[in-house]
């Protein structure tokens, strides 16, 4: 059973947190003595990590020109997310599951009782106000017609319209929500599996199934183009450092959030770093001009979760009616609008 | 005052909320403006991915039987929160309330689930093994 004191990781992570600087790089090359390390001498990073913060990637417009909040509105976020934990535990409030905004949702996202989704733990509340520490305004450096694209995929997402199997987005055709997000996001938990042999790190998400075995034996970067690129690693110190190239370019597939997309001019750098015992700061570089003004890099605090915590499988066609609900879906809406015309 | 307070705060952590990932697309596939509350008997559960499957067999007033089709959490989210094969047996009753497909067809989401003893489904009971909220006063 995953389910375990959320205050007490709370507590953690915020003692963790409250280590790092407001802004700038993370300082990845300080070796610590206390990283446990694998019988072959290497950083120990083996475990099931998982995001259960609640940082936004990009900072909110009310927050403009602050990377923290104060000490006061982080003891009432603290206090909302028990409160609202505590709700979904009794099955009393619904969770974000096919909600784009309440403005626009006639049973304001409670489309699914949120019981139905692994959102039991109160998320740790931190005083950033985005995981972006570069740029400084905590933004994504979207060149203009990424922005536009971006704005499309919003304006679509959960919406359509749907005439194809083309027309859903990644996630929804069971392909996979793309590797930037990969170790800290998840439509349904976002669990992680990290394995290590000697010259691998192997990390197996729960979603899709998707997985990476990564060198980390000194080879180069191969030249074969893949969805999720071409990972070899290295250790700087403590921390586990996989760059990445050799993305296949997949610009003109749906995504749901468009940072996320392969192009074969992406560069992703990632840094994996234990900083106490139950978590990791996980960095993502993420350099790509076809969608990116300049590069950006995000600071994400990733909880280890209990020793018995188990990655299930996820054959994502299975049981997916989703796809033909939707394209049945999509012809009664064109029926429609065809009819009042 | 407390009530304005409590709204300004969910406004705030509904924008700390990112968009969520992909899986999947209810108002493409449901439709909200059609609630449903099904009184039926479960025929069987598909605890398959991407999404369980609850089917119902429905009796309508004029005394016929629908097969409906019932679509819950992720098999993996509903393992993790205590929810078993043992939770949802063959053969017993349910209130279902949630949404209907969009096309008409005798499909929806579950949203709420109650027993025939007025139990809902994943509230804490400890007849379903899911988190101990108190509520249960025969739990333990």
């Amino acid at each position: 059973m995953a389910i375990r004191s959320g205050v007490a990781i709370a507590s953690l992570a915020v003692a963790g947190l409250m280590a790092l600087p407001a802004c700038g790089p993370p300082s990845s090359t300080a070796a610590s003595s206390t990283t446990p390390r694998t019988a072959w001498g290497h950083p120990d990073l083996q475990g099931v990590w998982r995001y259960e913060g609640a940082i936004p990637l990009e900072r909110p417009e009310q927050f403009a020109g602050r990377a923290s909040l104060t000490e006061k509105e982080v003891a009432e976020r603290r206090q909302l997310e028990q409160e609202q934990a505590a709700k979904r535990l009794a099955g009393q409030e619904g969770a974000a599951v096919g909600r784009r905004s309440v403005a626009e949702s006639p049973i304001r996202g409670n489309e699914y009782n949120s019981f139905w989704q692994d959102h039991g733990r109160p998320r740790q509340v931190s005083s950033r106000t985005s995981l972006i520490v570069d740029p400084s305004d905590g933004r994504l450096p979207f060149t203009a017609d990424a922005r536009k694209a971006e704005a499309r995929a919003s304006a679509r997402y959960g919406v359509g319209p749907y005439e194809s199997y083309l027309d859903p987005d990644t996630g929804e055709r069971c392909l996979t929500d793309g590797v930037t997000g990969m170790m800290w996001q998840g439509p349904n938990g976002g669990h992680n599996r990290i394995v290590q042999s000697p010259g691998y790190v192997t990390i197996l998400h729960e979603e899709y199934r998707d997985r990476r075995v990564i060198p980390v034996d000194g080879r180069p970067h191969k030249n074969i183009r893949q969805w999720f690129g071409d990972a070899v690693g290295r250790w700087e110190g403590d921390t586990l450092v996989v760059d990445t190239t050799n993305f296949i370019d997949r610009t003109n597939y749906e995504w749901a959030n468009i940072w996320t997309r392969p192009s074969e001019s992406l560069h992703l750098v990632e840094r994996f770093k234990r900083i106490d015992a139950n978590t990791m700061e996980y960095t993502i570089t993420v350099e790509d001009p076809t969608t990116f003004t300049r590069p950006w890099t995000a600071v994400i605090p990733i909880s280890k979760l209990s020793g018995d915590t188990q990655i299930y499988e996820y054959a994502c066609h299975e049981g997916n009616y989703a796809m033909p609900n939707l394209l049945r879906g999509g012809r009664t809406d064109a029926a429609r609008a065809a009819s009042s015309r | 005052m407390r009530m304005k307070i409590v709204i300004t705060l969910a406004a705030v952590v509904l924008m700390f909320a990112a968009k969520t990932s992909a899986h999947h697309a209810f108002a493409a596939e449901f439709d909200s403006n059609k609630p449903i509350k099904l009184r039926g008997t479960v025929v069987k559960m598909e605890w398959i991915n991407p999404h369980t499957w609850i089917h119902l067999d429905v009796k309508t007033p004029k005394g016929t039987v629908e097969r409906w089709m019932i679509e819950g959490g992720p098999p993996n989210a509903l393992y993790r929160r205590g929810v078993t094969k043992d939770s949802l047996p063959n053969g017993v009753e349910i209130l279902v309330e949630g949404f209907r497909a969009k096309d008409g067809s005798l499909r929806g989401n579950g949203r709420d689930l109650t027993f025939a003893d007025g139990r809902r489904l994943f509230v804490g009971s400890s007849g379903t093994g899911a988190p101990r909220d108190g509520r249960d006063k025969t739990e333990k």
